[in-house]
């Protein structure tokens, strides 16, 4: 006698559950993401120390933020363009930033931005002690 | 009068595989452009600057408000249990790269001794968040 094996039907794969995953995958991703536009700016950095290490004493650049955040070179307000023609005047010279207590965190950076679109090489934030 | 029938027609099939597709993409493209940072318990916006260099993704991230509050990975905290908590990620990880991501409108008596104390537990590489479009 010749057994013959019933055809069963091909299983079917069902793609709604697998729908339903990535659906919940996307929205997690979508809602626990954040797409702000982010850049940095360096604070502290040991492996640059190394490098700024002159010769002759630079001279230096002072160049200070009031409590109000405005930042001033040698008593008049500070732009890129005042910045770069006293580093014309001294080349590689540093530049120091004495911030104001008093003054916010953007004041700092503005005048951070300029002094590097004025093309300051050596530029150092005097910090405040530790308290 | 004559009636007419209507012939039967079969269901339409809708092709699920396209929209597993498009799903899939979305689902890539959500993952690659978005960025996985614990968000501080306090509003930050962080100050606007051109000159910013382009952010590196790990590290651990300090959150500082406009009123001075501190957080850490997203986590509200004292600044001597910061201090603390830093010395040992530290003792783990010497090479600890922390980023300060600091409200434009906080003041510096906030932020620059916070940087000094950094420092001086031996933080080797510390970086302020500022962004080139205002919010």
């Amino acid at each position: 006698m010749k057994l013959t094996r019933r055809k069963r039907n091909m299983a079917l794969i069902t793609m709604t559950p697998l729908v339903d995953v990535m659906m919940i995958l996307l929205v997690f991703f979508m809602v626990t993401s954040s797409y702000l536009d982010l850049d940095m700016m360096p604070m502290v950095q040991t492996k640059a120390e190394g490098q700024a290490a002159p010769a002759a004493p630079a001279p230096t650049l002072l160049i200070r933020i009031t409590a109000s955040g405005e930042a001033r070179l040698r008593g008049q307000k500070l732009t890129a363009q005042s910045l770069a023609t006293a580093l014309q005047a001294a080349p590689h010279a540093r530049v120091l930033i004495l911030p104001s207590g008093g003054s916010n965190v953007q004041g700092l950076v503005s005048a951070i931005e300029v002094a590097t679109q004025a093309g300051a090489e050596n530029l150092r934030v005097v910090r405040l002690e530790a308290q | 009068m004559m009636k007419l029938k209507r012939r039967s027609q079969p269901p339409p099939q809708e092709t699920i595989v396209s929209l597993i597709d498009v799903i899939f993409f979305l689902l890539v493209f959500f993952m690659l452009v978005g960025r996985m940072d614990a968000t501080a318990p306090f509003e930050v916006s962080p100050p606007v600057s051109t000159a910013g260099e382009s952010l590196p993704k790990g590290g651990t991230t300090i959150a500082v408000a406009q009123n001075g509050a501190l957080a850490l990975d997203g986590e509200a905290i004292e600044r001597p249990a910061l201090l603390a908590r830093i010395n040992s990620i530290l003792a783990d990880n010497p090479g600890l790269f922390v980023r300060i991501n600091a409200h434009a409108e906080a003041r510096l008596t906030n932020l620059l001794p916070l940087v000094t104390a950094l420092e001086q537990a031996g933080v080797g590489d510390v970086v302020l968040v500022v962004t080139p479009n205002p919010v």
